[in-house]
């Protein structure tokens, strides 16, 4: 399998390392008021042990550690192994990623 | 700042033994170099802070930062891409102060400088072998035509992360450059002399030229 990276072009996979699903967003344990959400403790569970075992298309966090050493986001079907896109991560380099302030 | 300065010796002191190796008859196909007195310094754009970064490295180095994978080639320092932003900047030791004394300035505020001088050892690839011995051990295409002079990238050699460019020809060869954490050095080089071994090498040590 090659990954193509979007800074350095298509590399094997040896270069690469996989971390898991890229859709688990982290929980807020505050609500905007500044008080304690009631479910945190069950939001975070989800968010730090529960995950989809999908036959199909998911996006992934990949890392390029053999490589330029940035984070990925890469779609795949875990069924085929084809990859349909791969994205730098939010936060990649110097850019600056959507809600983070410069 | 304290009186009191790392004092580096070279990774391959006992790993690189001068003279011909490997297949002895006709005339070697690669010359392997250790190049010494080496000078490097990491540049990272602070977030947001490319485009500044890009153009300080433009005034101090003369020539345009790298964006993508590739080298560039200024009179005194050589930018070698090293990933999304940032790029390493290789240049003879000049002088005890430091690399980054000269530099600091220029590149204040937008960027994080870091001294990698000690950590980091160059090997040099030549002759008319050169591109032989090196694919055998990497995963790269380095035909002509995808990898010419001032390509570069940023992979890994025998599960090993290393910075390898092409720099100018030499005498009708291409000549790679590969930049290895020292102490990863050793082992690289072992590698590398045996991919090459079957084409007679050629190995010596050389005080890297001050621009």
């Amino acid at each position: 399998m090659r990954i193509a990276c979007p800074f350095c072009g298509e590399r094997e996979l040896g270069e690469f390392t996989y971390l898991g699903d890229a859709a688990p967003k982290r929980p807020s344990a505050f609500a905007d008021d500044g008080s304690e959400q009631p479910d945190a403790q069950d939001a975070f569970h989800d968010y730090v042990y529960l995950r989809d075992n999908i036959a199909g298309e998911m996006t992934e966090s990949w890392y390029h550690g053999g490589g330029c050493r940035s984070w990925l986001t890469i779609t795949r079907s875990t069924t085929t192994h084809e990859i349909k896109a791969v994205k730098a991560a939010p936060g990649a380099g110097a850019r600056v990623a959507a809600g983070l302030a410069s | 700042m304290a009186d009191y300065l790392w004092s580096t010796q070279s990774p391959l002191q006992k790993a690189l033994v001068p003279g011909r190796q490997g297949v002895r008859s006709g005339e070697a196909g690669i010359a392997l170099t250790e190049m010494t007195g080496v000078a490097v310094v990491q540049i990272m754009a602070r977030r947001g802070r490319w485009a500044q970064t890009a153009k300080a490295a433009r005034a101090h180095f003369g020539v345009g930062a790298p964006d993508r994978p590739m080298a560039a080639f200024g009179k005194a320092a050589t930018l070698v891409w090293s990933g999304p932003d940032q790029f390493l900047a290789v240049a003879a030791v000049d002088g005890s102060a430091g690399p980054i004394a000269a530099m600091s300035d220029a590149f204040a505020g937008n960027a994080s400088l870091s001294d990698q001088s000690g950590g980091r050892c160059r090997i040099r690839i030549t002759g008319a072998r050169a591109r032989d011995a090196l694919a055998k051990i990497s995963s790269l295409d380095l035909h002509d035509t995808v990898f010419p002079v001032g390509a570069a990238a940023a992979t890994s050699i025998d599960h090993t992360g290393v910075n390898l460019w092409r720099s100018a020809d030499v005498a009708g060869n291409a000549v790679y450059n590969v930049l290895v954490f020292a102490s990863f050095a050793d082992s690289l080089w072992h590698t590398l002399v045996d991919a090459a071994a079957e084409y007679g090498v050629d190995v010596d040590r050389m005080a890297l030229p001050r621009g």
